[in-house]
């Protein structure tokens, strides 16, 4: 008897987000009789799926011990850039809409790469902690984004993104959710399967140590903060799809989503270890509170009080495991 | 005039008996030296006065009164205070706020800072030390430090005051300006606590000298009437060293060379060849600048001149990346900051140093990750019941295997263990050195450095002496005793 309440608990601790997330949409279905049907989970993983795309680089840099918090104006920047591009060159007539965002896409990717750059090099070589460069950068980057755009919305965006931003497969699988699950596949197996990876958890776990293993720790971090930035603009590209407009000021607060996601799916915030799944599972939770919340017309002010405490009580949680753990 | 006495005291650690029912007593006025080996039992003693460890058993008493404290604070306000090796003193903030820290002069409610200074003036005046009290500590260097913790020492105006290898991290001159204030302090009526293992320093300042080895009292002499082979002799007592196996022999092919090596700080000018299948020891006591030579040939730390030449190629630029894959394998004094990731596991921490050799490519070959894995396990007979398992559920023996094993995965052509020994057990011991010898055997040299000098005896083809960053000496180990080592480490003959 007693052991099997043991394997129980073994098995509630080991699969506790799971179990979490199947009491919470038993409950939810009870509760809102709109909660199960199809349309209102595929709605549920199309919010998920841009914030999830950017969590899954998240978890990279958090797995190495560092942050990026300029994650928001990256995802505006680049639906910005886009549509700018786009937009530009073909009232320049050098080529229609539909090829001129692509030319727009290369541009905020290679954008991208070198923020992720140069957060990196902030980071490593001048050792600047990473909340504080990335926050700056952060503010860099929407400054610039406003700038370049003049503080307005810019449409010029072709048709064929709006597919991609809000199209749906058979009429029923949103497209950005493809995305998500291609995301998660590469960040899974980039973290499990190959040296880079590897070096992120030792990196993580332990830089002095992995130095003198002879891992280039400085290469390993830059590397992950160009991963998560191009995330951002994968991200970024889709948002404005769904929308048809690149705004400087959109994903206010998806850093926050991004780390809550993250720390949630049971990744320590401290670094050295990473879970991919985890993360996977904790935008799912986050998104059927969210969900929940709205069915259940709770306040939207409210609804950020909600998401505060989560993350609180996640970090929480996972020190306790830990500490657990450990002794 | 005030006396510090034990009575039996021991104290018992989990398969060691540290100290083994001492008696004795000292009396103000005086220097005492304490004196002996690692392990002997000297910093115990020290910590039961600190109040940071308990006896097991058996009473200290201070002028006829039995002390019973629970921590260093509580025996702080006993009257015994102790200045630590390493600095405590809080660099941005001045002299006199160090001094008086947690208990600055107060005046309605507000710090006195007029009174700090003068208070802190007087106190640096009447020991002798001149050093501006409104000085950022981080403008001083070390010695000066140095003083300060003792000025802060004496500022509680204790009977007893510890001083846990205070000339280590010295210059000759600083050590002079020390023992100056150290001369001054006796005439304050202080019992004075003085712990080194530099031997020739005792006849300059100290005036018993109480010898302790594995945890026994040997005896309390006058310095004076004691000399260094009797001194020796009872630090050591027979010793009986094991000698390497007669099999283990080394080719005259030069391996590695380390040409004028220096860093401009803690070693300068260091040359040696090291030997196909040779394992060659360095011994030299802290602060001597061994950490940081075998950090400058494997990359860790920067160099200034001279060059580091392996297997005939000159390594003008080195890294630990650099150096692992010309084939150089460090393992790190500190394990568990420097030598191993805790928060891995036993496999992961297996195949740092190896990653890039993992396969071909951005993936990591599976088969190979497993080869490796379990050549180091059943090799290094590592005692794991899974390799998933947290490298950190290991004992300390255990971990330091791990963290070979995962630089024997580059088959390195030379490796360095850097106080290789560390805080294992003895079994373990013996099993690292097998595995030096082992590797020695398919003609990988070795470089071993020890405080433990019957280990490098035991070990090494060759021993070189360090001191002061310079390479002193070269010895045959199959021609000295520990004891004749030892007086060689202190530049004595």
């Amino acid at each position: 008897m007693e052991k099997s309440s043991k394997k129980i608990s073994k098995f509630i601790e080991q699969y506790m987000l799971e179990v979490v997330i199947v009491v919470m949409i038993v409950f939810m279905s009870f509760l809102s009789p709109h909660f199960l049907k199809v349309n209102n989970i595929m709605n549920i993983l199309r919010n998920i799926s841009l914030q999830g795309i950017v969590a899954f680089g998240m978890t990279l840099t958090i797995v190495c011990g560092e942050l990026d918090l300029s994650v928001p104006s990256s995802v505006a920047t680049a639906g910005v850039l886009t549509a700018l591009i786009g937009g530009k060159l073909e009232s320049a007539g050098i080529m229609p809409l539909q090829y001129g965002a692509i030319v727009g896409i290369l541009v905020s990717c290679v954008f991208a790469a070198v923020v992720g750059l140069i957060n990196g090099i902030c980071i490593t070589k001048f050792r600047i902690p990473a909340m504080i460069a990335t926050i700056a950068m952060n503010y860099i980057i929407y400054g610039f984004s406003a700038f370049i755009s003049k503080g307005y919305p810019v449409t010029t965006l072709p048709s064929w993104l709006s597919v991609i931003g809000s199209g749906k497969i058979f009429g029923v699988i949103p497209v950005p959710v493809i995305f998500l699950l291609i995301v998660f596949a590469i960040t899974f197996y980039l973290l499990k399967y190959t040296k880079y990876g590897r070096a992120c958890l030792a990196v993580g776990g332990n830089a002095e140590s992995a130095r003198l293993s002879g891992i280039n720790v400085v290469k390993t971090k830059i590397i992950t903060m160009i991963i998560v930035q191009v995330c951002c603009v994968l991200s970024g590209v889709l948002l404005s799809g769904q929308v048809m407009s690149g705004t400087f000021s959109f994903a206010k607060g998806w850093e926050m989503t991004a780390i809550s996601s993250v720390v949630i799916g049971g990744s320590s915030i401290a670094g050295g270890t990473g879970n991919v799944k985890g993360t996977f599972l904790g935008i799912i939770f986050l998104g059927i509170i969210l969900n929940g919340m709205t069915l259940m017309n709770v306040n939207d002010y409210l609804q950020y009080v909600v998401r505060g405490v989560l993350m609180i009580g996640a970090v929480m949680l996972n020190a306790m495991m830990a500490n657990k753990n450990r002794g | 005039m005030s006396i510090l006495e034990t009575k039996n005291v021991s104290k018992q650690y989990p398969g060691t008996l540290a100290l083994d029912n001492v008696t004795v007593s000292f009396e103000s006025g005086k220097v005492h030296a304490f004196i002996g080996k690692n392990g002997s039992g000297k910093s115990t003693l020290v910590n039961v006065f600190s109040g940071s460890t308990a006896a097991t058993s058996g009473k200290v008493f201070l002028d006829g009164k039995e002390l019973q404290f629970r921590s260093p604070s509580e025996a702080q306000a006993c009257g015994l205070a102790t200045v630590y090796q390493e600095l405590s003193l809080v660099p941005n903030i001045s002299v006199a706020e160090n001094i008086f820290l947690g208990r600055l002069p107060m005046k309605n409610g507000h710090v006195d800072w007029k009174k700090t200074y003068a208070e802190a003036e007087n106190l640096l005046k009447e020991i002798g030390i001149d050093i501006p009290v409104k000085e950022q500590i981080s403008r001083l260097s070390i010695w000066q430090c140095q003083m300060i913790e003792i000025a802060k020492a004496m500022s509680l105006n204790p009977k007893v005051l510890m001083l846990d290898e205070p000339t280590s991290s010295l210059a000759q001159h600083e050590v002079e300006a020390l023992f100056r204030i150290i001369r001054k302090l006796k005439e304050k009526d202080v019992i004075i606590i003085y712990i080194t293992h530099k031997l020739q320093e005792l006849w300059q300042i100290a005036d018993t000298c109480t010898v302790l080895r594995d945890g026994k009292l040997i005896g309390i002499r006058n310095i004076h009437e004691l000399d260094r082979r009797e001194l020796l002799k009872m630090m050591f007592g027979e010793v009986t060293v094991k000698s390497m196996p007669e099999d283990l022999k080394c080719s005259p092919n030069v391996v590695l060379k380390v040409d004028h090596l220096s860093d401009g700080r803690r070693f300068q000018n260091v040359s040696f060849e090291l030997h196909e299948g040779e394992v060659l020891g360095i011994a030299g006591m802290l602060g001597s600048g061994r950490t940081e030579l075998l950090s400058c040939i494997f990359g860790s730390r920067k160099s200034t001149e001279g060059s580091v030449e392996l297997k005939g190629k000159i390594y003008e630029k080195r890294s630990p990346e650099i150096m692992n894959k010309a084939g150089m394998a460090m393992i790190q004094e500190d394990r568990k900051r420097l030598g191993i990731n805790l928060s891995g596991s036993i496999a992961q921490n297996l195949c740092y140093a190896a990653l890039n050799r993992i396969g071909k490519g951005i993936n990591i070959d599976r088969k190979i990750e497993k080869k490796m894995i379990e050549k180091q396990v059943s090799d290094l007979q590592i005692k794991v019941a899974d390799t998933s398992y947290p490298i950190s559920a290991l004992s300390g023996g255990n971990q330091q295997k791990v963290a070979v094993g995962n630089w024997l995965n580059i088959d390195p052509e030379v490796m360095i263990f850097d106080e290789p020994s560390k805080g294992i057990d003895v079994n373990a011991k013996q099993q690292i050195f097998q595995i030096i010898w082992d590797q020695s055997r398919k003609g990988v040299s070795s470089i071993l450095v020890s405080t433990e000098l019957e280990e490098l005896l035991e070990t090494c083809h060759r021993i070189l002496i360090m001191q002061n960053g310079k390479i002193t000496k070269e010895v045959d180990p199959k021609q000295m005793t520990v004891e004749d080592l030892y007086a060689v480490c202190m530049g004595e003959e």
